[in-house]
């Protein structure tokens, strides 16, 4: 095996880590948004917007993400009359499935985080003056995002390897390619290059959260 | 409006709370003049931190009015709007048991935090009103420290320093030493005499006996939701007249 052929084994494994990158960045951008959204659902006062949420997160992480992922691409183009309006690219799919999906747990994990925040840190917001929104802003959202992280590094950590997933609905990412080769070539040497690949944008996504725990540090 | 409400800033007529079934406070009457140092003493669950809480709207009275300078944060039981009780309680400051400083940002941006946001001045001018009331404290030098590096004093210290920033004028204190170690209470107590030699109404709910007997202009013993009696610290400490009053004193420190 000389090094030109795992160049070549190499270059289609890239390609596809583009795709697994886009539908990474598009999911993290989108879904933590939303995710603080949820939490801000299943906070509310409001028992209809609560119920939503709540029964919005427990669908969401009550079922395997694959089959969420089927269900996109292939559920919702079926369902009558609405169904051609809900058929997507593979890759809208995958990213909505995704979203979806990470929405849900960013939620979950956002609402813990502002569980452990001081009530008191609500009241001296109060004395002071600040506005409901100054007080999210300035005082509530940076110390929940300290709580948070940890558990925001382990869920986008696992988020790059559930991008896998979507190679069932044939979007080309990295493992795409992988399997395409070794079926080609009869060789295990891809997956391990694809391994590599995944321990790469790892290595630099635990660099990344080490970075902002040391910045958010009280 | 009469001549009685504009000598008093703070005017309490017939508060109440409830929790749940619990009556915390029944009926209270009080009055704060300008300059006035109020100690409030009682023994836990006598109702003395609700009522505190009540005048700056982190109760909400359900019984009674509550006036603050001329304005009237609950009137007969009513709660004034929303917008009109963030005016009211902007008049006043509050220092915590537990500091409550925000542990995101540093002693200084504690401080300008709510300045900032009101533009009260240029930055210039909030910069050194900072430096003004982090000096009067004596806590200077740790302007660019998180909370979370400073000792419990230094940290109610810096909770003095930044209730001033806006200027109020009613400190309200809420035990402000019972968190911390004996060895530390005495730095604050000493902030706190200085404002009250300075002429800062306050009103302070607290265990320190002996800033009471000092500092304080007026005591008023609280027993069970009421007002059991009131009088100068000479009046409370040396001749108090009822029973539990002479009971609580001699069950305390000494």
């Amino acid at each position: 095996m000389d090094f030109h052929y795992i160049i070549t084994l190499t270059v289609p494994l890239l390609q596809g880590t583009v795709v697994t990158l886009a539908i990474f960045a598009i999911t993290l951008v989108i879904s933590v948004p939303l995710g603080f959204l949820v939490t801000l659902g299943l906070n509310s006062k409001n028992g209809l917007i609560k119920g939503f949420c709540e029964t919005y997160v427990y669908i969401l992480r009550g079922t395997p993400l694959l089959l969420q992922i089927l269900f996109v691409y292939f559920g919702l183009p079926l369902i009558p009359w609405i169904g051609k309006y809900l058929t997507f690219s593979r890759f809208a799919s995958a990213c909505i499935a995704f979203v979806l999906n990470y929405s849900a747990y960013f939620g979950e994990i956002f609402r813990g985080g502002l569980l452990a925040i001081d009530p008191g840190q609500y009241e001296a917001a109060k004395v002071l003056g600040l506005t409901r929104y100054e007080t999210m802003t300035r005082v509530i959202i940076p110390q929940m995002i300290r709580v948070c992280l940890p558990s925001v590094a382990n869920e986008t950590i696992t988020l790059l390897k559930d991008t896998a997933l979507v190679t069932v609905i044939g979007v080309t990412e990295m493992l795409h390619y992988a399997k395409t080769e070794v079926n080609r070539d009869g060789t295990p040497f891809p997956f391990v290059i694809a391994a590599v690949l995944y321990l790469i944008i790892n290595f630099f996504l635990t660099w990344i959260f080490k970075y902002l725990e040391k910045r958010y540090e009280q | 409006m009469n001549n009685n409400q504009n000598n008093h800033v703070i005017h309490v007529t017939n508060l109440s709370k409830h929790f749940g079934d619990n009556e915390v406070l029944k009926k209270i009457n009080f009055d704060v003049d300008r300059g006035d140092v109020i100690a409030i003493i009682g023994s836990s669950g006598s109702g003395k931190s609700t009522l505190l809480r009540c005048l700056i709207d982190l109760e909400q009275a359900d019984g009674g009015t509550i006036m603050i300078k001329d304005r009237k944060l609950v009137d007969e039981g009513v709660q004034a709007p929303q917008k009109e009780k963030t005016a009211i309680i902007a008049d006043m400051g509050m220092v915590f048991q537990h500091f409550n400083l925000f542990p995101n940002l540093t002693v200084r941006e504690n401080l300008e935090l709510t300045p900032k946001l009101r533009h009260v001045g240029t930055d210039e001018e909030i910069e050194a009103r900072m430096e003004y009331y982090l000096d009067k404290v004596g806590m200077s030098h740790r302007a660019d420290a998180k909370p979370s590096t400073l000792s419990g004093g230094e940290k109610q210290r810096v909770a003095i320093a930044r209730a001033l920033m806006m200027q109020p004028e009613i400190l309200l204190f809420d035990e402000p030493t019972s968190a911390l170690d004996p060895e530390l209470t005495g730095e604050v107590l000493k902030v706190m005499e200085q404002l009250a030699s300075e002429h800062m109404t306050m009103v302070v709910v607290t265990h320190e006996m002996g800033f009471a007997r000092q500092a304080a202009s007026k005591v008023l013993f609280m027993n069970d939701g009421i007002i059991l009696e009131e009088g100068t610290p000479d009046d409370i400490f040396n001749h108090p007249k009822e029973e539990r009053t002479k009971a609580f004193l001699s069950s305390i420190d000494r």
